[in-house]
């Protein structure tokens, strides 16, 4: 009875969001403002009845309803409470719920919120938001529904997928999709700007915080699935370029290019086609990431029942919008004719503009490499894999490029930048660079990534700190204050300039850890048996015993290595090799160790009967930077949503 | 915005469309077969049933026709039929030979698995899956037809159903068997 | 995203009178598996390699490396065997040849094209744009203290 409600709910929301639509349409045509209340009453209906549909869907799982087909297939009775909440957006037709139910939830908070303000924008913003919750209403009810019966109930679910009950998997799915959701609202202002010809910078100062907000969701998002990766698959990496990783970092590099770009725009005026060209890019990225991964032309060989059909419905839905949005842009483009002044090739703008090309350049290149074996495919009918080794090799100069652009741009002033300037801003950290670079040669690393990345690093880091120190001392002169409180004084002053500037710090972390784990990582798998022990770097892993261990909805073999650093025993390290009993799956758990902001990472992937184990360690050195470096980087953007509104430009 | 730039993204956007409908109807299964038209690996292991020494290089100058399968393999149960039919329509050949290759199994189940089913032809085992690899298979059922040249002419991943069946002994077996060209 | 879960080689030593607690590590060969292993994909997973695959079929290519290991054979060899069974399918990574230059050079291409394109774009509208007007003069008091600050800047 439940879902049925749900169910209907849901219909009702369709029937709604097509009225939103054609209320939009009329508003425009009539300017009656009844009719754009009507399209505020629809749009915030769809949002409650969406949430009914939620609800009970979420209720089915929690009363263990298997009478419902998708009920009975991502979730079991043994499933703990926890991870039958992860179960909801566990499968393919919740998932697409949970989407749609957040876009529901962001265009109703976005027309509440800037209603008195951009009375203007409303019938745009409204009918926008009603097309692709249309476009996913149609595809959950007539193609994936959640909420169909499964009669005659089976008497238990055959369980969650092992790997996904993992606590990060919890919020994973909900923060990529407010991510790719959030990018809607200024895609819709954009749109809205476009199609009345307000083209002004008002679209951008009114999405500044939608934008920053999707996109923090966004790169939680990305870093949670990484640290699932990172300890639930068990093979000690978080990120292994997969389509689905691919079609989630898309909307992520566009969207930042966007993110930077916008700033001139609000100080020069200019770029105006350029912003829009980019922020329908990256939501387009976000529909054709749900695309690839939801059609199946990603999937590898060995699965079967692929649907065509709910491709091909995808393809033309998605197509739609792309295709409005493009097609509006270009027919609109022309009236766009900013005037450009561009003083001198070095000046801020310039940089701006070449960061812009190398997101885009690192976006085209993941493209292509998710793309190419479809490409193959299609003209050759071979098959070829771009792997890793693809990625590493071509991302990292570009990325290399973009971290040293991240050191020049918040130190070139706007317009020209004399000799003089140049050479105050960026002879010390010039040296910086060279000097850690030589710093790590000298202590024995030949890596040219490693190299590469100390010399960028020790750049940007160096203008980040001597912007920082120069302008706190400074306000700590001025005011008279110690020089703790004059970087206080300073930071708030601009907020906005030096939040961006804490993300920046954030991304040189991530990018030591990433350097750190990925060509310093050391590995060694050995079999053993108990007693034996084997040596990892400067640890020695003893294997003390092995028990059967049985959780809630799972048994488990379980290791216990002694880790000792030269005698001194650090801990106890508890590996297992679960097998799930709905689902009589596998998977390895691991253990891991954090030590000088690194990791020792141990799993036991397999016991042989006769009591050998197989043991794998890994040395992950500074992991914790990677993770570290992304909570900066959030912690960056929270200081800039929040910062005051009083000393604003 | 210029004519130029209009027509770049029109023609992107429409070739990534063309590319995505095209992606939608290939088939994951299918594989490009490298190995056809190469020179079949020599295979050879025990019988499954009886455990006696099985090689190729007893069928040198024949027609043979390999399947992988497994007892654990629910599609091998589909084809199994067509398979004994097959081999009932050739068997009596004097050029023809049809050897199956069990893929990664336990023997008495691969035993089970042939009385319950039936068997005609001789079987190989290939616990480790190291012929499979020699062969270049990606899971099962996979068939493939060596000439008397010794040469791999067809592969078909998947069950052998009745179309497939038709295809295989009249456009493959019947025209290799007919081949008058002495084994070299 | 859904990866299976990794069983690395289970090595093939016999471990003679259990309870005898020793030091074990790895040989030569599991190192140079581990090495060539990393380079080969998982034919039947999504992108991974056989190395980090759970998959049966990864577990039996692990073996077939490991045997050739032991034989002698060369990195090259091996990876040149598994390469005419299966094809440019079961590299990690395009082999650079043919059509697949394309897409070994299309980032690097489009970082040079893009960077010619927006340079020459750029300086178009450095030269269309007329010098900078200079602000108008700042009173006195102001400039002695923008004097000031740059001074105590330094």
């Amino acid at each position: 009875m439940i879902i049925e409600i749900g169910h209907f709910s849901v219909v009702i929301a369709l029937v709604l969001a097509v009225f939103g639509i054609v209320s939009s349409g009329l508003a425009l045509r009539t300017r009656d403002a009844d009719w754009v209340r009507a399209g505020r009453m629809a749009l915030t209906l769809i949002f409650i009845l969406l949430s009914v549909g939620m609800a009970a869907l979420i209720y089915s799982f929690l009363a263990r309803d298997f009478s419902v087909n998708y009920v009975a297939t991502n979730s079991n009775s043994q499933l703990p409470l926890f991870y039958t909440i992860a179960a909801v957006w566990g499968g393919h037709e919740g998932s697409l719920l949970l989407w749609v139910f957040i876009l529901s939830t962001f265009s109703t908070i976005a027309v509440w919120l800037h209603w008195r303000t951009q009375p203007a924008i409303m019938p745009y913003l409204i009918g926008m938001e009603c097309l692709v919750i249309l476009g996913f209403l149609l595809l959950i009810l007539f193609l994936s529904s959640p909420f169909d019966r499964l009669i005659p109930a089976p008497p238990d679910g055959k369980d969650l997928n092992p790997l996904l009950q993992d606590p990060a998997m919890v919020m994973h799915p909900p923060m990529l999709y407010m991510g790719y959701v959030g990018f809607s609202i200024p895609f819709s202002f954009a749109m809205a700007a476009l199609l009345s010809g307000r083209l002004g910078e008002e679209w951008i100062k009114v999405t500044q915080r939608w934008t920053i907000f999707a996109w923090v969701c966004l790169t939680t998002g990305i870093l949670l699935g990484g640290y699932w990766a990172y300890y639930e698959l068990g093979w000690g990496g978080y990120w292994g370029w997969d389509p689905v990783e691919n079609a989630s970092f898309m909307p992520w590099l566009v969207g930042t290019a966007f993110l930077h770009s916008v700033m001139v725009q609000e100080k020069r005026k200019m770029f105006k086609v350029w912003n829009l060209f980019l922020i329908i890019v990256t939501f387009s990225l976000s529909l054709i990431g749900t695309f690839l991964v939801r059609s199946g032309v990603l999937t590898s060989v060995h699965t079967f029942a692929t649907d065509p059909e709910r491709g091909l419905y995808i393809l033309i839905f998605v197509t739609t919008i792309i295709g409005l949005a493009f097609g509006s842009l270009m027919l609109r483009a022309n009236k766009l004719k900013s005037q450009i002044e561009m003083d001198s090739m070095v000046s801020r703008e310039s940089v701006f503009l070449f960061n812009n090309l190398f997101f885009l350049v690192a976006t085209a290149t993941v493209f292509l490499g998710t793309l190419y074996p479809l490409m193959i495919e299609t003209w050759q009918g071979a098959k070829v894999t771009v792997g890793p080794p693809y990625y590493n090799t071509v991302f990292m100069p570009i990325a290399l490029g973009l971290l040293f652009l991240m050191g020049v741009g918040p130190y070139i002033p706007w317009r020209k930048a004399s000799q003089a300037s140049l050479k105050k801003n960026f002879l010390i950290p010039v040296v910086v660079g060279v000097v850690s670079t030589v710093v790590l040669f000298a202590l024995g690393i030949r890596s040219f990534f490693a190299l590469t990345g100390a010399f960028v690093v020790g750049f940007s880091g160096a203008a980040i700190f001597i912007d920082v120190g120069k302008i706190s001392s400074l306000y700590a002169r001025r005011e008279s204050i110690n020089l703790l409180k004059g970087f206080l004084s300073a930071f708030t002053s601009n907020q906005r300039r030096y939040s961006g500037l804490v993300t920046h710090v954030g991304v040189l972390v991530l990018v030591i850890g990433i350097i750190a784990s990925t060509v310093y990582q050391t590995e060694k798998v050995v079999s053993m048996r108990v007693g034996d022990e084997f040596v990892i770097d400067d640890y020695r892993v003893k294997l003390e015993r092995i028990h059967d261990v049985r959780g809630k909805n799972w048994s488990a073999q379980e290791g216990v290595f002694e880790l000792y650093e030269g005698d001194t025993l650090l801990t106890k390290l508890r590996p297992q090799k679960r097998v799930y009993d709905a689902s009589q799956t596998p998977t390895t758990e691991s253990a891991i160790y954090a030590k000088n902001m690194g990791h020792i990472f141990l799993t036991m992937p397999d016991v042989s009967a006769d009591g050998v184990a197989v043991a794998r360690g890994v040395i992950n050195p500074l992991i914790l930077w990677v993770w570290g470096g992304g909570g900066i980087m959030g912690l960056g953007v929270l200081l800039n949503i929040f910062r005051p509104r009083k000393r604003e430009e | 915005m210029t004519r130029t730039t209009q027509i770049t993204i029109l023609v992107v956007l429409l070739a990534l469309l063309s590319l995505f409908y095209q992606g939608l109807w290939g088939d994951p299964r299918h594989i490009p077969p490298v190995l056809v038209g190469t020179r079949a690996p020599v295979f050879e292991g025990p019988d499954v049933e009886s455990g006696e020494p099985m090689s190729s290089e007893h069928y040198k100058g024949k027609v043979i026709l390999v399947n992988f399968w497994a007892s654990w393999c629910q599609e091998c149960k589909v084809e199994h039929e067509n398979l004994l039919r097959l081999y009932d329509k050739f068997k009596d050949h004097p050029e023809f030979v049809m050897v199956g290759i069990n893929y990664q199994d336990e023997i008495p189940k691969a035993r089970a698995y042939l009385q319950r089913y039936g068997s005609s032809f001789p079987h190989m085992q290939d616990v480790k899956g190291a012929l499979a690899i020699d062969f270049g298979v990606y899971g099962v059922p996979e068939t493939f037809v060596i000439d008397k040249q010794g040469i791999i002419r067809h592969k078909w991943i998947g069950p052998i159903v009745d179309n497939v069946y038709a295809n295989l002994t009249k456009n493959v077996l019947t025209p290799l068997l007919s081949d008058p060209n002495p084994a070299t | 995203m859904f990866r299976l879960i990794p069983i690395p080689i289970l090595l093939c030593f016999v471990f003679p009178g259990a309870g005898l607690a020793k030091v074990v590590d790895e040989t030569e060969i599991d190192q140079r598996v581990r090495e060539i292993a990393k380079t080969l994909r998982c034919t039947v997973c999504q992108t991974e390699n056989i190395w980090e695959s759970g998959a049966p079929l990864a577990h039996q290519m692990r073996q077939a490396v490991r045997e050739r290991v032991i034989r002698g054979q060369s990195t090259e060899e091996i990876r040149a065997y598994f390469h005419s069974r299966y094809g440019d399918y079961i590299m990690m990574e395009p082999p650079k040849q043919g059509i697949n230059w394309l897409i070994w050079l299309a980032p690097f291409l489009l970082l040079f094209g893009g960077g010619v394109l927006l340079w020459r774009e750029v300086k178009g509208w450095v030269t269309r744009t007329p010098p900078h007007q200079p602000p108008p003069a700042l009173d006195e008091a102001a400039r002695r203290r923008i004097e000031r600050e740059l001074h105590e800047n330094q």
